[in-house]
């Protein structure tokens, strides 16, 4: 009963995406609802999205939570550790237990311990030849996600992919960097928007994230969409 | 010569130029005054007249800044414009000094617009006319907005100077720092109801003359630590 519950959960959020992906969208919306589905449903305690921009520098794009510790051991991750390992592999990079990981990820390991991370997946963003960066899981407890949990982890993978680079868009690479920058340009937005209502209601960049985010839902329109209209004043919220 | 219009002016003043020389023509070219000066004014950019349209308004200046008083002063400090349409029949008594040391220069009238961006007070637009003369409500408004554009454009020169845009330091150039920064700049911009882009200027205004990284003002301001809405005496940021 338990796994027909969840079989139909993984259904509707595979409905979902699809929808978000027929009626046009916002990338980070969408990539917002893909973190968000790795923790409800495939267990993972933090999940985030890192995308390489021009210089192929990754950058945090989504995650579970916008704490600044999670988002800094992810970008940790990013300079030597699993997510930037995935990226440049093009392939799952699986660490059970962090506290093992080599000795040049340290920053990283110490980082993911202190906030009581043990485990990691690093799935790459990846079509044919081309990553774009990386889905990034991290378990509290090892050995959490099964074999089953993993292949939906990559389909989300390919789902975030296909959302970022329309699949016919790709023959043209300096279209591709364009839609990836763009992508990137909307946390900037984002960023600065949190900021605006951090300092006007006096509250945490994560409350912030998360009030910008459920009026955008209230309002049926995108995240960025409703940050620009916050950080160019036209809009308070 | 009231030659210029007002889009034209403001188009000249945001200009990409590097050369601050011609920054007190656009002035010239749109208000009744003789002559036009722009100085820097005080301690956080030191105090040094960028461009003047002639020796009288290059002179007004100069008297300013051995003095330390007068209306440049005086607009900088309340960052609002100081006019003075008629010196002969209605000398201010708010600068005696200056007053006096400008007696033989026999001028007419004497405006200065200050230039501010949020808490930071770069220095002041003063104009002066031989007769005389009013400024309507729009040119003074007018002339206000171009002042705001002269201070962009002084600041971001000055920072250039000092080596680069502010944040091309390592350290407030990862993808974290920039988030931080990013999110700075938005508290910025709802301390001080100003646009995004000044709400930078601010941060790298401030990182440049507390000589730190923008990260590290950033972090302060996202801390809470650092709030320019909260200002002691007008002039400071508070920490």
């Amino acid at each position: 009963m338990k796994a027909s519950t969840r079989e139909g959960e993984f259904l509707q959020t595979f409905a979902k995406l699809a929808d978000t992906l027929v009626v046009g969208y916002d990338v980070v919306d969408l990539l917002q609802m893909l973190v968000d589905s790795c923790h409800d449903l495939l267990g993972a305690t933090a999940a985030g999205i890192l995308l390489a921009d021009d210089m192929g520098e990754l950058e945090v794009v989504a995650s579970t939570s916008e704490s600044s510790r999670l988002v800094e051991m992810m970008q940790l991750g990013a300079e030597a550790g699993p997510c930037i390992d995935s990226y440049y592999t093009g392939q799952t990079v699986i660490v059970e237990n962090i506290e093992q990981s080599p000795p040049e990820w340290q920053r990283f390991r110490d980082s993911a311990l202190e906030q009581g991370f043990d485990s990691v997946y690093a799935l790459p963003l990846r079509l044919r030849e081309t990553t774009i960066g990386t889905l990034n899981l991290f378990q509290t407890a090892p050995g959490q996600m099964g074999a089953d949990d993993l292949t939906a982890a990559k389909a989300f993978a390919d789902v975030a992919t296909i959302g970022i680079l329309h699949e016919r868009s790709l023959r043209e690479s300096d279209v591709v960097q364009a839609q990836l920058q763009n992508a990137l340009n909307s946390r900037i937005v984002i960023e600065q928007a949190k900021g605006v209502i951090a300092q006007s209601h006096a509250v945490s960049m994560d409350e912030a994230f998360n009030r910008i985010r459920a009026f955008a839902r209230s309002n049926q329109r995108g995240i960025a969409e409703v940050s620009a209209e916050i950080v160019g004043r036209r809009l308070s919220i | 010569m009231t030659s210029g219009s007002f889009p034209a002016a403001m188009n000249a003043l945001n200009s990409e130029s590097d050369d601050a020389s011609a920054l007190s023509h656009p002035f010239l070219d749109l208000f009744p005054v003789s002559g036009a000066a722009v100085s820097t004014l005080g301690e956080f950019l030191g105090s040094e007249t960028l461009s003047a349209s002639d020796a009288q308004a290059a002179r007004i200046d100069e008297i300013q800044f051995d003095l330390g008083e007068g209306p440049c002063w005086d607009a900088m400090a309340t960052a609002r414009p100081v006019l003075t349409p008629d010196l002969r029949a209605h000398p201010s008594t708010s600068w005696p000094a200056f007053s006096r040391a400008i007696l033989d220069d026999d001028l007419g009238a004497i405006f200065a617009f200050p230039l501010v961006i949020g808490p930071l007070r770069i220095g002041a637009v003063d104009l002066y006319s031989r007769e005389p003369t009013e400024l309507t409500e729009t040119q003074s408004r007018q002339a206000a907005e171009m002042a705001g554009a002269v201070s962009r454009r002084v600041l971001r020169r000055a920072i250039m100077r000092m080596g680069g845009d502010g944040n091309n330091d390592d350290k407030s150039n990862s993808a974290f720092s920039r988030r931080v920064i990013h999110q700075a700049t938005g508290m910025v911009l709802s301390q001080l109801d100003v646009a995004i882009d000044d709400a930078r200027l601010v941060i790298e205004g401030h990182a440049f003359a507390s000589n730190r990284s923008m990260m590290d003002v950033a972090t302060d301001i996202v801390e809470g630590t650092l709030n320019f809405s909260v200002q002691n005496d007008g002039i400071e940021a508070s920490q």
